[in-house]
Formats: C-alpha cells, sequence, structure tokens
C-alpha cells in the first residue's frame, strides 16, 4: 500500500500574522522529499497542518487524490499520516514502551492493555537502533532518565510503531549523533524501499543530499521552488532558501588564527574538572580565542561548560585571569563577567511568554537604578536587537513570537549587553536557519576580535572546522584530542570523535 | 547501594514511604491502644476510614490528570443531604436503590461541572473548583436546611456490623477500590489519564483526547464523592449539611502522603487509600495521647508541605553529595 499526498496553496494566520502564505507540496511513497527553509519560512506550520496538530485557513489538502480535513492529529494517523516531533511528544514519567504505544496499544480482551506484546514489540523497535544506543534504553526505562539523542530516537520508533505510510521527520536529526544519523537513514533508505513516503526537515545540508531525492523549498511562507536533487547544488539551494539574504556557505572564515600570548593569563584555566559526566578535564582559553568542543553528543560537553557556569557543582581546580574562583551559582558567574548561551532556549534561555525587552534585560536589570530607567533599557534594546539585526515587531512583543534564529539571537544579546569577558556556548545554532546561523558566526567572530574568550561546543562539525582556532573533541567525559591548524581538518574531526584514532595532544590536552 | 536500592524501589512503588509510615503510626497507636487489633475496633476504625477513602480515591484520579478538585467535600454534602432527606428508616429494597442512584447522579453531575468549567472552557482547576464548592455547598444547605434526615436502619446496621471471614467490610470495599483502579490503570484510559497528567500537549500530539480525559476524571471524582457520602450517612444515620467540608483537604493530603505527585502524571489509588489510614491512625494517636485536636490541622500541613517540598530536598541533597 502506498500515499500520495498533495497540499496546496495552504495559508495559515495566527492573530493577523501569517506564517504560511502558499504552501505546496506532494509527495508520494517511495520517495524522501526535503522540506527546506529558513527559521519562520512556515515549514513546520506547513507540517503540522499536514499531520492535524493545526488546521489550515486556506488551501486543500488531498490524500491519494482526495481531499481531505485534519480535526487532530488523530484524523491523520487514521490516513496513516505520522510526524517525529521536534519538540518531542513523549510523556517523561511514563516507560519508553508506554510512550511509544500510547494510544494504539496492543490490547487483550479489546479492554486491558497487553504490556507482554507491547514490551516485546518495543524490543523488536529498540533493536532497529542497537549499537547506536547506550543498553540503557530498555522498554521499561521512563523516558525522563533518557538523553537527548535515546529520547529523539524513542520518538522516531513511537511514529514507525504506527506502521505509516507517510512520516514527517521535523528536524529529527537535530540532537543525534553520527552514528545514530547514519543509522537513521539507512533505516529511511530501506522505509523508502518499502513504499513509505517521507518528509525530511532538517538544517543540515549534507543529510538532505545524503538522503532525500527531492527538496521543496519554502521561503517567508511560500513555496519557492522544487528540485530533484540529483541535478542541483548546494548553493542553488540555499539561493532559493535565503532569496538575497547573506549566504549561509559564506560562512565567516577567521583570519589567521591570531598568535596568542603564551605569556597572559588565561581568560579560562581548568585544572582535573570533574563534574557529572566530565572526568578529568583541563583546559585553558585564552582572550581573543574561540575554543571548540566537538565530539559526540552527550560526552560531557554539557556538563563542562554548566560546571564552569557555576551551574553544576565540580571538584578541581578553576580560574578566571589567573584568579581561583570555585562558583555555587550562576549568579557569581555572571558577576564574573561569564556569559553561557544554551541551545535549549526554550527551556534555559528563554522566558518565551515576557517581551523581547524582559529578556534582553533580564541579566543586567541591576544597571538601570531604583526606580528602573526605563527609557535607558529601552535604548540599550533596541540598539542591541537593532546590531543583531533581529527581525520583531516591537520589543513589547512577547519571545514566543519570534521564529528559532530570532529567538536564539536575544538570547546571545541579553548577555552581550552585559559585555562578557568569558562566553560559553552551548550549541547556540540548534535549530536555527541558515541566514540567522550565518549573522551568529559573524558575530562571534566579531566579539573574538574584540577580545572575548569564547569556549564553543557545536554538534555541526562544520562550525567547529570554520570558526575555532582550536577544537577539543570529548569522548566520555575526557578530552581525547586537541585539533589546531592543519590537523583542524574534518577526518581529524569525525575520526576523533568516534575514538577511531589517538590524535596528536596528550591526554587531556591542554594548551597552556 | 542500600540508598540507591530504595530509591529503585520508591519510583516502582511510590507507595513505599506511605507504607513504612503506616507501620510506624500502627506502632505508636498499639502502644496507647492495646486493643486497637481486636475486630471490634478494627472495624470500627476502617468504617470511621472509608468514607475518606473512597473520596481519596476520586481525588487521586484527578490529581494524576494534573488537575485538584476542591469540591469534592461539598459534593459529598450534596450527596448526603440528597439521601437523608429522601430515605425513611424504613425505606423499601428498591427505593434505597433509586435514591441511591439519584445521589450518585447528582455526584456525577457535580463532577461535570467541574469538568466542564476544567476542561472545556480551561479554567484554573483550584479557583473554580473552589467556586463551584460553594454551589453544592448552597445546594446542600437549600435540600438540607439543618442537621437532620435519616438512613434506612437495617441497611445502616448491616454495613456497621458486617465482617465476612472476620474482617471489617470497609476493608473488603477498600481492596476493591484498589482492584478497580489497579483494572482501570491497565486499560487504555488509564493510560490516558497518566498521560495527560504528564505532559498534555505530547499527549494531544499522540492523539490522546486530553479534554474529555480531564472531564472523565471529574466526573469520577464526583461519582465517587457520592459514594462517600452514602458511607458517610450509612455510619451516622442522618445528614448535616457541612458534613463533607472539612473532607476536602484531607482527601488531598492522604493523595500527598501516598506518593501521588500533586503537579499530576504520577501515583495511584492504592497509596491514597494508606494515606487515608495514616490520617486516621494519627488521629486516633493524637486524641489517645491527650493532645489539643487542634495539632491536628498542624500535622495535615506540615504533612502537605512535607510534601510538596520533598522532591526539592532530595535534590538538594544529592547535589550536595556530589560536590
Amino acid at each position: 500500500m502506498s500515499i500520495s499526498l498533495t497540499a496546496r496553496h495552504i495559508v495559515k494566520r495566527f492573530s493577523g500574522v501569517v506564517a504560511l502564505a502558499e504552501g505546496d507540496l506532494t509527495v508520494d511513497g517511495g520517495e524522501v522529499v526535503a522540506l527546506l527553509g529558513a527559521n519562520g519560512s512556515g515549514k513546520s506550520t506547513l507540517a503540522k497542518i499536514i499531520t492535524g496538530v493545526l488546521a489550515p485557513d486556506e488551501g486543500r489538502l488531498e490524500v491519494d487524490g482526495q481531499a481531505v480535513t485534519f480535526s487532530s492529529p488523530q484524523g491523520a494517523i487514521r490516513r496513516g499520516i505520522t510526524a517525529v516531533y521536534q519538540e518531542l511528544s513523549l510523556i517523561p514519567d511514563m516507560t519508553v514502551t508506554e510512550n511509544i504505544w500510547l494510544n494504539h496499544e496492543p490490547m487483550r480482551w479489546s479492554v486491558r492493555v497487553d504490556r507482554t506484546q507491547a514490551r516485546r514489540r518495543t524490543e523488536e523497535l529498540l533493536a532497529l537502533f542497537q549499537g547506536a544506543v547506550s543498553p540503557a534504553l530498555m522498554p521499561e526505562t521512563p523516558v525522563a532518565a533518557l538523553p537527548p539523542d535515546e529520547k529523539q530516537i524513542v520518538e522516531i520508533l513511537k511514529a514507525l510503531s504506527r506502521e505509516p505510510l507517510l512520516m514527517i521527520l521535523d528536524e529529527a536529526t537535530a540532537s543525534l549523533d553520527a552514528r545514530q544519523v547514519s543509522r537513521l537513514f539507512k533505516l529511511m533508505d530501506a522505509w523508502k524501499a518499502d513504499g513509505m513516503a517521507l518528509v525530511f526537515v532538517s538544517h543540515r545540508m549534507e543529510e538532505i543530499f545524503r538522503v532525500a531525492d527531492r527538496a521543496v523549498v519554502l521561503r517567508n511562507g511560500r513555496t519557492v521552488g522544487e528540485r530533484a536533487m540529483s541535478d542541483v547544488t548546494e548553493r542553488d539551494l540555499v539561493t532559493l532558501m535565503v532569496g538575497d539574504e547573506p549566504s549561509a556557505a559564506a560562512v565567516a572564515q577567521p583570519d589567521a588564527a591570531q598568535p596568542v600570548d603564551p605569556s597572559a593569563r588565561p581568560r579560562l584555566q581548568i585544572d582535573r574538572l570533574r563534574s557529572g559526566r566530565v572526568h578529568d578535564v583541563s583546559l585553558a582559553v585564552h582572550d581573543g580565542e574561540l575554543v571548540g568542543l566537538g565530539g559526540l553528543r552527550g560526552q560531557g560537553q554539557d556538563d563542562l561548560l554548566l560546571a564552569v557556569f557555576g551551574a553544576l557543582p565540580f571538584t578541581g581546580k578553576m580560574a578566571l585571569a589567573g584568579e581561583e574562583v570555585k562558583f555555587n551559582h550562576p549568579r557569581q558567574a555572571v558577576k564574573r563577567d561569564v556569559a553561557y548561551v544554551p541551545g535549549e532556549r526554550g527551556s534555559q534561555g528563554l522566558l518565551l511568554i515576557r517581551s523581547i525587552l524582559e529578556n534582553f534585560q533580564l541579566p543586567s536589570w541591576v544597571r538601570y537604578g531604583t526606580p528602573l530607567k526605563m527609557g535607558q533599557a529601552r535604548q540599550d534594546a533596541a540598539q542591541m536587537g537593532a546590531s543583531l539585526r533581529l527581525v520583531m515587531a516591537s520589543l513589547d512583543a512577547p519571545v514566543s513570537s519570534l521564529s528559532g534564529g530570532n529567538a536564539q539571537k536575544v538570547v546571545l544579546g541579553k548577555w552581550l549587553l552585559r559585555e562578557p569577558r568569558l562566553l560559553l556556548l552551548n550549541d547556540p545554532t540548534k535549530g536555527v536557519d541558515v541566514g540567522a546561523k550565518a549573522e551568529i558566526y559573524q558575530l562571534l567572530e566579531d566579539l573574538r576580535r574584540a577580545g572575548t574568550a569564547i569556549l564553543f561546543y557545536s554538534s555541526e562539525d562544520e562550525e567547529l572546522l570554520n570558526l575555532c582556532d582550536r577544537v577539543l573533541v570529548m569522548q566520555d567525559g575526557r578530552i581525547t584530542a586537541e585539533l589546531s591548524g592543519v590537523s583542524l581538518q574534518k577526518e581529524n574531526l569525525v575520526a576523533a570523535s568516534m575514538g577511531a584514532v589517538e590524535q596528536a595532544g596528550d591526554q587531556g590536552g591542554s594548551s597552556s | 547501594m542500600s540508598r540507591f536500592d530504595f530509591r529503585r524501589l520508591n519510583a516502582r512503588h511510590p507507595y513505599l514511604l506511605a507504607l513504612l509510615l503506616l507501620a510506624l503510626a500502627l506502632a505508636v497507636n498499639y502502644l496507647l491502644q492495646p486493643n486497637l487489633f481486636q475486630s471490634r475496633v478494627l472495624n470500627s476504625n476502617m468504617r470511621t476510614f472509608l468514607p475518606l477513602m473512597i473520596l481519596a480515591a476520586g481525588q487521586t484520579i484527578v490529581i494524576i490528570t494534573g488537575g485538584i478538585d476542591l469540591s469534592v467535600g461539598a459534593i459529598v454534602s450534596l450527596a448526603a443531604a440528597v439521601l437523608v432527606t429522601n430515605l425513611s428508616p424504613d425505606a423499601a429494597a428498591g427505593q434505597i436503590a433509586l435514591i441511591v442512584l439519584a445521589a450518585a447522579g447528582v455526584g456525577m453531575a457535580a463532577g461535570a461541572l467541574n469538568g466542564f468549567c476544567v476542561a472545556f472552557l480551561r479554567l484554573q482547576p483550584i479557583v473554580t473548583t473552589y467556586a463551584t464548592s460553594f454551589i453544592f455547598s448552597g445546594l446542600a444547605l437549600w435540600i438540607l436546611p439543618r442537621p437532620g434526615g435519616s438512613m434506612p436502619q437495617q441497611l445502616a446496621r448491616t454495613y456497621r456490623s458486617a465482617a465476612p471471614l472476620g474482617l471489617p467490610l470497609g476493608i473488603y470495599i477498600a481492596i476493591l477500590l484498589i482492584i478497580g483502579w489497579t483494572f482501570l490503570r491497565s486499560t487504555r484510559f488509564g493510560t490516558y489519564l497518566v498521560a495527560v497528567g504528564g505532559r498534555p500537549d505530547a499527549a494531544y500530539a499522540s492523539g490522546v483526547p486530553v479534554t474529555w480525559v480531564r472531564f472523565a476524571s471529574y466526573v469520577l471524582a464526583g461519582l465517587l464523592a457520592a459514594f462517600s457520602a452514602l458511607a458517610l450517612t450509612l455510619l451516622t444515620s442522618s445528614g448535616d449539611p457541612r458534613m463533607g467540608d472539612a473532607m476536602t483537604l484531607d482527601s488531598i493530603v492522604a493523595v500527598v502522603l501516598g506518593g501521588t505527585r500533586l503537579s499530576g502524571g504520577q501515583g495511584g489509588v492504592a497509596g491514597s487509600i494508606i494515606g487515608v489510614a495514616i490520617l486516621g491512625l494519627i488521629r486516633n494517636i493524637i486524641s489517645f495521647a491527650n493532645v489539643p485536636t487542634w495539632w491536628q490541622t498542624l500535622v495535615d500541613a506540615l504533612i502537605i508541605i512535607t510534601a510538596l517540598a520533598a522532591p526539592g530536598l532530595v535534590r538538594l541533597l544529592r547535589s550536595r553529595r556530589q560536590a
């Protein structure tokens, strides 16, 4: 059995704002269509309309040539359409099995859930990712106990358990590591061969070229083009996506690494730090240096950054500009001009329902006296917004009204207003569109040139390669390789991430 | 290691702590009242605890879906008023069945009003059910302006003395409640309850009818409140338009004691029933130890505050140990 889905001239407005002006998409069984577009271009909206989460204001949705309207996700599921959501649809307190089979549990005597069968079928599904996930991922594991990548995999398996005819993967690879992504792509190839239709939403070009047959490009809520992957280049797609805006392919190349004065005290020096998943990490970051943290996801990069920011307790020594510090609370780190920009902006970076102004000024209100000098605060925030080229209705609009890329700019801006000396970045371009990415890269380059010390974790190898002076590769909570200069090559980075080669630089390589 | 094991056990059986507390309360109570385990005393205790057990079962369901019902006590008063004003001491079996059904209907209707406001109109459960509790209390006062009324004597006598196999009737009903919950939890609807309480948006995206599940949880709580009123009036053989009011807070305390999380998504009826037993025993202890009864209110308050603070305290201790 195979499906053919067509969306024609779909329009969706959110309280007057047009999210989707003319969304068109056709996908048939046995093909992978990549849905491309900058954040805010309407990809997610279109995906949600197809899966019945949102109802379109205008336009026509056809399944197998027959017009349909879905009043709820349930309606789409009945037609064989499921989605792997970017914001996970998992329930933390429930087990992997309960989550996967939620609402289509195998039943016994048509009243009771058949737990034995559910468990067995969950094991079969988990076997698809065997070797790419930790052995702790069991049918009875509560989802709350899983790291983000395994949550995402459970989400994928949950969609798969419906035996769909059409599956939409919305940024499903964003939190997966390289091994998991390649496993997913092998599975997608198999599903495609079985006649499943797949819609793949991703910001990573190489993935799109690896897996898609066709690309549909959205810009500002309109479908602006459709290309077969076989006769299109990365540049063509980027041009379609961004129009005249700065191209992401032109990642700001850093100047030849500025010579760091070795006699100067490093801005950040840590010695044998242990915390959470981090074991014995030593490193130094100098002013004006952009140091990358690489490696597979979840190798301790998060905990390292959080420990430096005072959000996780640690043992070991840490010094800022030669002065030993021991932070118990992020507040102390902030006072010492340290800033932390999370990739999980929704939960860690922003007060979503509050205004852009409040979010910008949240760490800085103390500078505006009592009572607050609101005029000055507004002016500073507006200036920051302009320098970040923030696209917003007004400073008083809630942050939730911004697209992913613009929201991330607010997270960056709120710390830049404090002029940090040490900037910690935790995958800051996660789910950010290419245009905004390029702007963020430029911003980091400018900050580095102005003398800010930057420690930067990214799940995208290209970012590390293009932006950083040095990259420290982490595996199992340790720094296993240090790449710089000529050794800073993609092959080396990938090899080091996978633990394939012992790289140059001693164990726990420190540069000082 | 042993600590770790305890944590895991506790995660699998959230009412483990409640069982320990129950054993402690039983021991203290036994010291003060050596005849505690005599059939007569046990029976009288169970009969006193039972109305709250039934009520707490309903409260548990609402709390698991992420809501709270501050009107259950008022629904008890209302259903009790319906029962005692319509049943004469010598009512026939058919009439009794009819009136009990009517009271159950009143309870469900009251729950449906709560459910409609919370699930369909999306009003805040705390404020909504606090407000509706005044409607139900008012209706109870209108039906039964002053304490009085009556219950069928034969039925009440049987209810009070029945002890099949030497165990109080109350124990059987409590076990029935637990079996009922276990069954409910093993159905698809049971999964829905937990899913809606855990993360409503995720449940919605998975195709769970979130609104209806919330609505149903309040209707169930209303129905169980009506049964609670039946158990209560059989005990007292008369009604008071305010007889259920004080039970609302107790029902919440019992749910919390039983290990059900106040923010929803986790817990069960068995824990709440143990919670009620603990509360009842503490009450016994206080009266036998000749402590002024206002201590009871303080104890209730301390239990709620401790339960609310517990997850935070555990996290704090854990991070201290790590550092």
